[in-house]
């Protein structure tokens, strides 16, 4: 029970993007089209898994037990950074039709904030290690969903006209503030 | 060979000089956060135990709770700190209780991610001054719309059902979980 | 080439006509999230700015010594010990602020304003240069975050630095202090800058025309006008 409610809390309620504003960069920059927006949700999911497995081991039987949690920042983003160059080579080496469809994905999560405050938010709110791989999951889900809406949407507003001055990002930004307040129907349900 | 000998050799220096900054870092830090954390704690504790001098955490409770003492060290009551679910996240509160867990001295909200402006005004003083010398038992009630008749009866925020519920759960939660541990004699 | 560039326009730059935020679009989760006031917007600038400013300096003077290959790495490291440095310092000295701040004061590594700063100029210029660059961009940065955070405290909840501004009568927007207030606000403020630049721009050119109208080209003012 418990467990099903951090993955609605995270996927939904305090939705990674809509609420957190974690991973705002993608979100502005690859929701322009569905399929992209598809290819690079199911990317950072991935990594998010991977985040939230390594970093709990990370920091729960190195960080802690030798007391040097203040390394925590500089370890965590390493971590990332080595564990997305590590999938973009199996990647590469097992499936290419997979490599095609994500890799150019692949390095630009390592700067996406949403992987790095998923490692940050589970490490502060002490979860165990099922906990913080659900909450992994439902992360990935909630950016993944949310980016696949906004995707849908900008693929209409390109019919719509525009103000110039406010064509694509402010627009962008103004929608992501819609669908934030719609967003804000999920919350009671924890 | 000499350029990936250079690449080591930086990356490692690099590695090291961070490393050994941040300790010297830490090691001036750590003190003054957890002195920090400390009159925090200590300092909601004596809000809500007003005639407190001293507290003692009881161990082995198995969630947070607070032994508080006057000046001539006779247990005054308690302090609770106990969390739950609130309308989008975790709320976490503090309440004092009287010796006997019959009444709530007083209670503060100590975390919350609510609704600001309006979940958000369980933390405001017309609500949580409701729990002042409130009746514990059978249960804190809670009734819309209607000032509250029964001692044990608090008014819900208009406009913030779910955060003031939850708020009335965590406090039931917590005193039940206060009663069994009395009663297994884990408060002596 | 580089040179030319005047020391004071090295700092301006950053502050309007390159802003971080408003012009670039870098950064832009910390500035949603944490400016629901204007004090925690200026908290966030300033220690953004402190990373930057202390990052450029460090890899700029080092920058000859670092390999190519292991750059990204270097960088990300130093920023990283910076926020560290930061982040301890907040919650030793400011623990108030370092609570509302949360999680993204850490954030601040994966900061794109900082790591590109460093890859597009530190890593190219002296520290001189690389220092005025970066306080530019940190005044660039923390003036966007106080401007929105600003916005979004007076009309969500009619204080500034927590100063009653607008008389009880009014009543709060709340929407201004949740998350959606702060989407709105910022694509709202982005809309008025790209409005504001486009019209300098139509100006500039317009003038242009008039200049070879009065020379006698009326051919190469017909060409620019079509544009």
């Amino acid at each position: 029970m418990e467990l099903f409610i951090i993955f609605i809390s995270a996927a939904l309620v305090n939705n990674f993007v809509l609420a957190y504003f974690l991973g705002i960069c993608p979100f502005v920059g690859v929701s322009n089209k569905l399929s992209s927006a598809i290819s690079m949700g199911m990317a950072t999911t991935f990594v998010m898994v991977l985040t939230a497995i390594v970093s709990w081991l990370l920091y729960n039987l190195i960080l802690i037990p030798y007391s040097l949690d203040f390394l925590q920042i500089p370890s965590f983003i390493l971590v990332i950074a080595a564990l997305v160059q590590f999938v973009e080579m199996v990647i590469k080496r097992v499936s290419q039709p997979l490599y095609r469809a994500l890799g150019i994905f692949l390095p630009l999560i390592t700067t996406n904030c949403a992987i790095l405050g998923l490692a940050l938010f589970g490490s502060m709110r002490e979860y165990s290690f099922a906990e913080n791989v659900v909450f992994g999951v439902g992360a990935g889900a909630g950016f993944t969903l949310a980016l696949i809406i906004m995707a849908g949407i900008r693929e209409e507003l390109d019919l719509a006209d525009v103000p110039k001055p406010f064509r694509g990002a402010p627009i962008t930004l103004i929608v992501a503030g819609i669908l934030a307040l719609a967003f804000m129907g999920f919350a009671g349900m924890i | 060979m000499n350029k990936v000998t250079q690449m080591l050799l930086v990356l490692t220096s690099i590695g090291i000089l961070a490393g050994g900054l941040l300790a010297m870092v830490s090691d001036w830090a750590s003190p003054l956060i957890a002195a920090n954390k400390k009159a925090e704690t200590e300092a909601a504790i004596f809000r809500v135990q007003s005639e407190g001098k001293s507290y003692e955490k009881i161990k082995n409770a198995g969630f947070e709770v607070y032994k508080v003492m006057s000046e001539n060290s006779l247990v005054i009551g308690y302090a609770l700190v106990y969390e739950g679910n609130g309308f989008q996240g975790k709320i976490r509160l503090i309440c004092g209780l009287t010796e006997d867990l019959e009444k709530i001295k007083s209670m503060e909200i100590l975390e919350q991610v609510e609704t600001p402006g309006l979940g958000t005004k369980v933390t405001e003083i017309p609500f949580t001054d409701q729990f002042k010398m409130l009746q514990t038992s059978p249960m804190v009630n809670m009734v819309k719309g209607v000032p509250p008749e029964d001692p044990n009866e608090i008014q819900a925020i208009t406009g913030a059902t779910i955060s003031s519920k939850a708020v009335v759960e965590i406090i039931n939660n917590g005193i039940a979980q206060m009663k069994k541990l009395r009663d297994a004699g884990g408060l002596k | 080439m580089k040179k030319q560039v005047s020391l004071s326009k090295e700092y301006l730059k950053g502050v309007w006509e390159n802003n971080p935020i408003l012009i670039q679009l870098l950064g832009l989760c910390p500035t949603l999230a944490v400016t629901v006031s204007a004090i925690n917007g200026l908290a966030m600038g300033l220690a953004a700015t402190f990373v930057l400013v202390m990052s450029s300096l460090l890899i700029s003077s080092i920058r000859k010594i670092i390999p190519n290959q292991i750059r990204i790495a270097s960088f990300i490291v130093i920023i990283a010990t910076f926020v560290t440095v930061v982040d301890l310092v907040m919650k030793a000295k400011f623990p108030d602020l370092s609570k509302a701040l949360g999680p993204f004061i850490p954030l601040i590594v994966v900061n794109c304003v900082i790591l590109g700063r460093q890859e597009a100029f530190a890593s190219k210029n002296n520290p001189g240069r690389a220092f005025l660059d970066a306080v530019g961009m940190g005044t660039g940065f923390t003036i966007a975050l106080l401007v929105l955070g600003g916005i979004r405290e007076i009309i969500g909840s009619r204080t500034f630095f927590g100063l009653q501004v607008l008389p009880d009568q009014y009543e709060p927007w709340l929407i201004m202090i949740l998350p959606a207030g702060a989407f709105l606000t910022l694509g709202l403020l982005l809309g008025i800058s790209n409005m504001y630049t486009d019209r300098k721009k139509r100006t500039e050119h317009e003038s242009i025309i008039a200049h070879y109208k009065r020379v006698g080209r009326e051919d190469i003012a017909e060409q620019l006008e079509v544009k």
